[in-house]
């Protein structure tokens, strides 16, 4: 059956069309579009997969930088659950998904609204506010760590106004917190420009019609400007969660290398990289870590997005 | 002939596997360890941030070097000094490390354990009398044989001190302390005096601060760390001391030796370890310092000063290993350390160089003072800094150090804990 359908259908077609030129597309088709997907497919490949791909390996292997590893199965996932300084990683880019994603979902959609609107000079303070986006992290950790200094700018004006001086860098909790703040400043501009962005497509009439109803500022800022932004704010919440569970140079930067006083403010991108550069490094156990650090992220968006279909269905 | 989906696919995968099957770590191309044929070939020259100061010295000592071994040729390349050992871990791993790398005592030993670097007992023992037996030593790791890089420039310092803050503080700055107790009686003194806004010291104990204390580091066979016993503890206790009573800076925990420096520079702290590069730094960002600075002698419970190493290796897979050997030696002889160290505040380690009038005789200046006062320490200096101690080590003990400080742990705890960590990572290099 099928098959005098198929013969049917051939002769049929060269009946129609004379059958040669149809062919000739057809077998052509499944090869130029890998052609010109080619390149990007080898460097996705190469950057990409390919280190991916080695990660997971490594991860199953007791690897060093120069010495190639055995197999050891889950051995180094065990010995993570046993690594006090996995538990502090963990802690600690934990906390700064809560501390900063908050501020920066709704932060500079404040910040957005306030610079939105078209009156002389704005464009000085939007630019102003964009700056530390552009700053160079290093640049930017240093002149934090100068202001916060135990002789540093704050903590002169701190003592000149009789408040005494404050261990910014020295306490582990008001360093985490310092380095948040940091990050916080410096991702203002960027998730604002988001925001300005899905700000312009809200309609006006809108605002206009919820004004007409009696709705005050902070009533159409509920009803009206949270509702039309809020796919942006998912957004915002999804990039900035996983940028802040990844962090490294803010902490890096204040805390030093050892990860602040006790190695207690090391994140666990530090320890990745702590655990596994350098001569002696262990690429093995350092794999295991990014893969912890991978699920994570992946777990972030996900949950992140999902919150977010919930909320439309 | 069409291609398939299936073929495209095996063609993309060979694509890309077969130039990542090059990437691996290291590969098998032995090179010779025979240095005694003809100085000939191109090789490869790698050095460690000196390029920015010293461009035209190397120029020079390479062009001679080519001019003298016709047939050879060096290509120099130099690292910025951050990051170095990953770029020399990256260049290990990826087989594509210079003929002649600037190393250091500890960069050697995983390289030596890999089998990169070349026996120089083997390669090159005619001239090992050239340098100070503990110069040539110093490349030595636990648990081989051989030594793996030829000794280059020591380097070692005093302790400078603000005499000014000194005085504030009551004590006599013309007599500084001389031993770990006059140190602790008078870091305690200064934060008394200044209601704990000056301390001393800026750092917490290093392992070459307990090598200088006298505690024994190792143990003879250099298979485990033995830096937790009574001595170690000692000197914990006393750090503790220090921290509760602000004698040592509350950012201590934190420090990084440039911290420390800068934190001297603006007279936060008292003292601070440095070496003869620094006056110069003193005189040019802090004159009000430079007016105010006190030189003393290093402080050690062992007779013995720290000193630092720097050494350069032969790569073992090297293609010219005749030409690398000379070249290697070429830069560390006693005539080129010797034009180097005039150049920049260093110190020689071949033997007898430091017996140079340049190193023995004062003209009255502070430079001459400090020079002089470290050659004549680096006769019987020590590497306090054991080989084997890599930067997660020193890491594990910084952070234990940190835990004895802040109280969360007792001295004996900590250091305890500290070696356990080191000894598990010490296993886990092989």
């Amino acid at each position: 059956m099928a098959l005098s359908t198929l013969s049917g259908k051939r002769i049929a077609g060269k009946a129609v069309s004379g059958a040669r030129p149809p062919r000739r597309v057809r077998r052509q088709l499944p090869t130029s579009p890998w052609l010109f997907a080619a390149p990007g497919l080898l460097i996705t490949g190469v950057f990409i997969l390919y280190p991916f791909v080695s990660t997971v390996i490594n991860s199953f292997t007791d690897r060093r930088t120069l010495i190639p590893g055995q197999f050891v199965g889950l051995a180094n996932f065990r010995e993570l659950l046993h690594d006090d300084m996995f538990w502090i990683g963990l802690r600690n880019s934990t906390l700064y998904v809560l501390g900063v994603v908050p501020a920066l979902v709704i932060l500079p959609l404040l910040l957005a609204l306030l610079v939105q609107k078209n009156i002389p000079g704005i464009t000085f303070f939007r630019s102003a506010f964009y700056t530390p986006v552009v700053a160079s992290i290093v640049v930017v950790g240093l002149i934090w760590v100068w202001l916060l200094d135990e002789r540093g700018l704050i903590n002169s004006l701190l003592e000149a106004v009789g408040i005494g001086r404050v261990g910014f860098l020295s306490d582990q909790w008001l360093l985490l917190l310092s380095a948040m703040a940091v990050t916080v400043w410096k991702g203002l501009g960027y998730y604002m420009i988001i925001y300005l962005a899905a700000l312009a497509n809200v309609p006006r009439e809108l605002h206009e019609a919820a004004s007409v109803d009696g709705a005050g500022a902070v009533r159409r800022f509920l009803t009206v400007t949270v509702p039309a932004v809020r796919s942006t704010m998912v957004l915002v919440g999804a990039l900035s969660s996983v940028a802040a569970f990844k962090v490294f140079s803010e902490v890096y930067l204040m805390a030093g290398p050892s990860g602040g006083p006790a190695g207690e403010d090391t994140t666990l991108v530090m320890l990745v990289q702590r655990t596994g550069t350098g001569l002696t490094g262990r690429v093995g156990y350092a794999s295991a870590l990014s893969l912890v650090v991978f699920v994570v992220t992946v777990a972030l968006m996900l949950l992140v997005l999902r919150a977010d279909r919930r909320e439309e269905t | 002939m069409p291609t398939s989906r299936r073929t495209f696919a095996a063609a993309a995968l060979a694509a890309l596997v077969l130039p990542l099957s090059a990437c691996g770590s290291g590969n098998d191309d032995s090179g010779s360890s025979d240095a005694s044929g003809k100085v000939e070939g191109d090789i490869t020259f790698q050095t460690w941030n000196l390029k920015a100061n010293f461009k035209s010295y190397f120029d020079g000592l390479i062009a001679d070097f080519e001019k003298q071994y016709p047939g050879t040729h060096v290509k120099w390349i130099d690292q910025p000094a951050e990051g170095y050992a990953d770029k020399i871990s990256a260049d290990a791993a990826g087989g594509t490390l210079p003929d002649v790398v600037n190393v250091s005592p500890d960069l050697v030993a995983p390289l030596a354990k890999a089998g990169l670097a070349l026996d120089l007992d083997k390669a090159a023992a005619k001239y090992k009398k050239e340098y100070l037996a503990g110069a040539w030593a110093s490349h030595q790791i636990p648990g081989m044989t051989g030594t793996y890089a030829f000794p280059w420039y020591l380097n070692t310092g005093p302790l400078f001190y603000n005499k000014s803050l000194f005085k504030k503080a009551g004590l006599d700055a013309g007599s500084p302390p001389k031993t770990y107790d006059e140190l602790f009686a008078d870091a305690l003194q200064m934060a008394k005096k200044s209601d704990g806004k000056v301390a001393t010291l800026a750092n917490v104990p290093t392992i070459e601060d307990f090598g200088r204390y006298g505690v024994a580091l190792m143990n003879k066979e250099g298979t485990a760390f033995t830096f937790n016993d009574a001595k170690g503890v000692q000197l914990l206790t006393k750090y503790k001391e220090l921290y509760d009573a602000k004698a040592l800076d509350p950012q201590a925990l934190t420090a990084t030796p440039e911290s420390s420096g800068k934190k001297f520079l603006t007279e936060a702290v008292a003292m601070n370890p440095g070496s003869a590069l620094d006056l110069g730094n003193f005189k040019k960002q802090a004159p009000n310092l430079y007016k105010n600075i006190g030189i003393t002698d290093q402080i050690t419970s062992t007779g013995h000063v720290n000193m630092y190493v720097m050494g350069v290796m032969v790569n073992s897979k090297t293609k010219h290993t005749p030409a690398a050997v000379a070249f290697a030696h070429y830069v560390t002889d006693a005539e080129h350390q010797m034009s180097f160290a005039k150049k920049v505040a260093i110190f020689p380690s071949t033997a007898g160089s430091l017996d140079d009038p340049y190193f023995t005789k004062e003209d009255g200046t502070d430079e001459t003072r400090v020079r002089v006062a470290a050659a004549k320490s680096l006769k019987t200096a020590v590497n306090y800094t054991p080989v084997l101690f890599s930067e997660q080590m020193k890491t594990a003990l910084r952070n234990e150090v940190a835990k004895a400080l802040q109280g969360k742990e007792s001295p004996k705890e900590a250091l305890d804990n500290a070696v356990k960590q080191c000894n598990t990572l010490l296993a886990q290099q092989g």
